[in-house]
């Protein structure tokens, strides 16, 4: 059971960006979550579950709650939503709290991205690129390692690097 | 505009080089130059840099937006979610005018800059709308005469259609008319426009259910229509599609219905070497392949 006397009232606050839309207009329809993929799992996607969440201050139980990482990122929820809230972007305004909040969100593929510039090994494939008659390493920042030594200096600039330092490593997998 | 910048992203040049193949050999063929942008990154995916840290994503999708930019050319995308994010970013970078000072005051420091001047676009639009299915009909050399394919439209193009669609959000036909350009009758189904279920979070973290998900599609599509192939334009509905077709054969049901990139049947069609444009594969595409190269 949820204590509200226990509720975080700047919950929304900490959470809404401007991009959300004004999720105080949200009725509960549903309609988002009728057609979200991620809404038929057994444990499902609730959006208007988490907006309400967000709206009474659940912080305990939000912050523990996997959910907004199912999202699909179709973004029918926005596209259908009567009243102009944007449900995709309330997820991810949720998952970068959570992020905040408890560093074991932080999903793994930011590093990687930060390591090597892409979500894929896609300079580990050059003799298979090179039968199809493509470039053995293709003209990403793959290819470009003083490139990707200027990339990885702008992300160090930013929040999410510097609060989590510990876990961007440069030239790991290079 | 005749020349485009290809944005690879990270599957498509990873996984499937044969879709990159293709693309590389088949929109030339139809009049579009193509250009690298040398030293594009990730977009970066939804499950990355936009779940952890607005600024940080909206600096990497800058950091490819501006190569376009500085190039001049709009840039052509196939992957879904790299064009929703790389749409999304761009429309928050221009309507916001805080967060575009933010973003570039981390990119001047790379030597780059975001201005807004130039704009992905998602193939199927430049193919629709710029190429048109006359010029395509008239450039092929093979048809798909006789064969009956369904289509699988990419979310990510749809939605949300006030930011970055081109086709009708609810009754999306470009697809369709793209591949009837190419000779074959595409058949409608009950849940065609379905999510393939594979982008996102959702496979992965409930795989089972995302599973049922999309055995829900492949029921109605085998039941409803047909098919002979299933045509996508997004490498995550291509892999995905593909996926699925294999583990639901783990339970007694066989299910084997090749799926092809767009870009890949009209190679085929133009008459490239299927070993360069069609050679990844879980389900087996071959048969369509030979009939299509045996095609007059």
């Amino acid at each position: 059971m949820n204590d509200l006397a226990k509720a975080n009232h700047n919950l929304w606050k900490e959470i809404m960006e401007e991009d959300c839309g004004d999720i105080r207009h949200c009725f509960n329809c549903g309609t988002c979550v009728s057609g979200c993929p991620a809404a038929e799992a057994d444990n499902p996607l609730m959006i208007r579950r988490l907006v309400r969440m967000v709206l009474l201050g659940l912080d305990e139980k939000l912050l523990e709650d996997g959910t907004p990482w199912m999202c699909v990122t179709c973004t029918a929820c926005e596209e259908m939503c009567p009243m102009g809230v944007k449900p995709f972007e309330v997820g991810l305004a949720i998952r970068r709290w959570q992020t905040r909040k408890d560093e074991t969100y932080l999903p793994l593929a930011t590093t990687e991205i930060f390591e090597t510039g892409h979500t894929q090994p896609v300079e580990k494939i050059g003799e298979l690129r090179k039968s199809l008659g493509l470039p053995e390493i293709p003209p990403t920042i793959a290819k470009f390692s003083e490139l990707l030594k200027i990339f990885q200096a702008m992300l160090k600039e930013t929040e999410v690097v510097k609060n989590n330092d510990y876990m961007f490593k440069e030239g790991n997998k290079k | 505009m005749n020349k485009y910048g290809l944005f690879l992203g990270c599957n498509m040049p990873a996984i499937r080089p044969d879709v990159e193949r293709a693309m590389r050999l088949a929109i030339p063929a139809l009049g579009i130059e193509l250009v690298d942008l040398e030293g594009s990154a990730c977009c970066p995916a939804f499950g990355t840099f936009p779940s952890a840290d607005e600024i940080a994503s909206l600096a990497v999708s800058g950091w490819n937006l501006s190569i376009a930019e500085k190039e001049g050319v709009n840039s052509m995308i196939q992957c879904g979610s790299c064009y929703s994010v790389l749409r999304m970013a761009r429309e928050k970078l221009v309507k916001d005018e805080e967060k575009r000072e933010r973003v570039n005051d981390l990119l001047k420091k790379a030597g780059k800059y975001f201005e807004g001047k130039t704009c992905p676009r998602h193939v199927i639009d430049i193919l629709f709308n710029d190429i048109g299915t006359e010029k395509i009909s008239q450039s092929i050399k093979k048809n798909l005469k006789g064969f009956n394919a369904v289509v699988q439209y990419p979310c990510h193009s749809r939605f949300p259609s006030d930011v970055l669609g081109f086709d009708s959000p609810g009754r999306p036909r470009m697809l369709q008319k793209l591949v009837e350009a190419l000779g074959a009758t595409v058949q409608s189904y009950s849940r065609e426009l379905q999510c393939c279920g594979g982008a996102g979070g959702f496979a992965r973290q409930a795989y089972q259910d995302a599973l049922k998900f999309a055995k829900k599609k492949f029921d109605a599509m085998v039941r409803e229509t047909q098919v002979d192939f299933i045509v996508v334009n997004c490498i995550t509905c291509l892999m995905h599609m593909e996926k699925v077709q294999k583990e639901f054969s783990k339970e007694d049901c066989e299910f084997s219905i090749p799926v092809f990139d767009y870009a890949q049947i009209l190679a085929l069609c133009i008459g490239f070497d299927p070993k360069e444009v069609a050679s990844i594969s879980i389900i087996p595409r071959d048969k369509v392949i030979e009939k299509i190269i045996g095609a007059k």
